[in-house]
């Protein structure tokens, strides 16, 4: 089964919240906000979108743990918008009658909350460089390890050397 | 190093010149060359620590890590299963009702993996090895048609003290027997076929080798995830639709479209029994042998998750 997911950016929710405190006839009150979200399609070989098919999520923090089921629509797709609180691999398995499949979707930032209207500005950063060289072998070290010495000593001897060369040369200068 | 020697031959020169103003040329020149050979020293030293370090190509299995003590944590085990169609039978895709006895599977080296980033057979590639573990270093024979420990799937092998984390990669062979009752085969089919009131006792042996490089498990539960002091699982699944065809789905679902079926085993039985190894299914049916050949790579998953056989490169 060939399946293709992607991310899309930016993806407004719109929160639609119906019931108030003092209820006034026909009031709405909406909230928006922009946010990351993760678009999956998922389509059999022939090309045959896999519809209303059954969706589960895994977040980072706890991947053996549903973090949220659902089903793609008749095209095939679902979207979700996961926790960005949650670094790390989101896996998302779609599966219909026997076949399934499963991509995991490498998450990687901090959510700013912006405060007012409960708006919250997602910032999304990716951090490439996750490992450096960090560990030497021993080789390493000890080339290291020679090499400051090796520095140490050289200027040393310079140094004794010129400053005794200079006082040789004095004495012959006197001695003349 | 040249350098340095020229170095201490000027400066001898000016302790055997006695004129003043040559020993300070000689002395100044003694001296960028003791300044050159310490810088050269020190650009070619990080060249000379890194040329050093061993080669870490992300592509490389860096199966050392693999049995570091302060890592163990839990127990792996792998279990094959055949599904519901091992153990209670099957509607082939041109109508036989099958029923397995036995359903002998000759599992070796099988090898679970945490890979990073997750291994995907249809993408190509390799597993990219973060952890690796031996679960099964030797051979063995597992029956597919018996239920084992109360479970629907049966125990390979297992091992103990692994690395916490998820293994979200498997490979297995499949080798010829050197005993027991599938001895000399890879596969061995045992049961009755029914249909309109015939029926055929069959074995149905194979002795080909596969290979299976599989990626995640998917089915109802995650599977691979070990965690301190707790045991997880993972599954080598048979699919024997691939190779039956689904008589409970339409004829020109995907399934059946490539499957074998058995009417052509059929065809092969006389007074109701059929004994017969891929060898001798290759003579006396050659379309039929080229057909099981190309589906027989085609059955090994984890879950509904796929694999690749590696010797075909083909994707299940």
């Amino acid at each position: 089964m060939n399946s293709q997911w992607k991310t899309i950016i930016p993806f407004v929710v719109i929160s639609v919240f119906g019931a108030s405190t003092k209820a006034i006839a026909h009031g709405v009150r909406m909230q928006a906000r922009e946010t990351q979200a993760i678009e999956v399609n998922a389509e059999y070989d022939n090309g045959e979108p896999m519809a209303e098919a059954q969706v589960t999520v895994y977040a980072p923090n706890d991947p053996a743990t549903p973090w949220l089921e659902g089903t793609t629509d008749n095209n095939g797709n679902f979207v979700f918008a996961p926790d960005s609180s949650q670094s790390g691999n989101w896996s998302i398995q779609v599966r219909q009658a026997g076949h399934g499949s499963i991509v995991n979707i490498p998450v990687e930032g901090n959510q700013a909350q912006a405060g007012g209207n409960g708006t919250t500005e997602a910032e999304s950063s990716v951090s490439g460089v996750a490992n450096t060289r960090t560990n030497f072998t021993p080789l390493q070290t000890i080339l290291m390890g020679a090499t400051g010495v090796w520095g140490f000593i050289g200027t040393a001897l310079f140094f004794m050397r010129g400053n005794k060369s200079n006082s040789e040369l004095r004495r012959s200068e006197s001695q003349r | 190093m040249p350098l340095q020697g020229i170095a201490n031959l000027l400066e001898n020169l000016c302790d055997e010149v006695l004129r003043v103003k040559l020993c300070k040329v000689y002395q100044e020149i003694a001296m960028r060359i003791h300044l050159l050979s310490l810088a050269g020293l020190i650009f070619l030293a990080p060249g000379i620590i890194i040329g050093c370090s061993p080669d870490q190509t992300p592509g490389e299995p860096q199966a050392q890590q693999q049995s570091q003590p302060q890592e163990a944590a839990g127990t792996l085990q792998v279990r094959a299963n055949g599904e519901e169609r091992a153990r209670e039978g099957l509607v082939s895709k041109d109508g036989w009702r099958i029923t397995f006895d036995n359903l002998y599977a000759n599992l070796a080296d099988v090898t679970a993996y945490q890979s990073e980033p997750a291994f995907d057979p249809e993408q190509g590639g390799e597993i990219q090895a973060q952890e690796k573990v031996v679960v099964l270093d030797e051979v063995q024979t597992v029956d597919l048609a018996q239920s084992g420990d109360g479970q629907d799937s049966v125990l390979v092998a297992e091992a103990s003290n692994v690395p916490a984390g998820q293994y979200n990669a498997l490979s297995w062979r499949m080798v010829p027997a050197t005993e027991g009752p599938a001895q000399g085969q890879t596969m061995v089919m045992s049961g009755t076929a029914e249909k309109e009131g015939r029926t055929i006792n069959f074995v149905l042996n194979i002795d080909r080798e596969f290979e299976y490089v599989c990626g995640e498990y998917v089915g109802d539960e995650r599977k691979g995830i070990v965690q301190v002091g707790d045991t997880a699982d993972l599954e080598a699944t048979f699919h024997l639709d691939h190779l039956f065809g689904d008589g409970e789905t339409s004829a020109d679902d995907p399934i059946n479209q490539g499957a074998l079926g058995f009417e052509p085993l059929a065809t092969l039985a006389q007074n109701g029994n059929l004994q017969i190894s891929t060898s001798q299914l290759q003579s006396q049916s050659p379309q039929t042998y080229q057909q099981l050949q190309e589906i027989l790579p085609s059955i090994g998953h984890v879950g509904e998750g796929h694999c690749r056989e590696a010797n075909t490169q083909t994707v299940g």
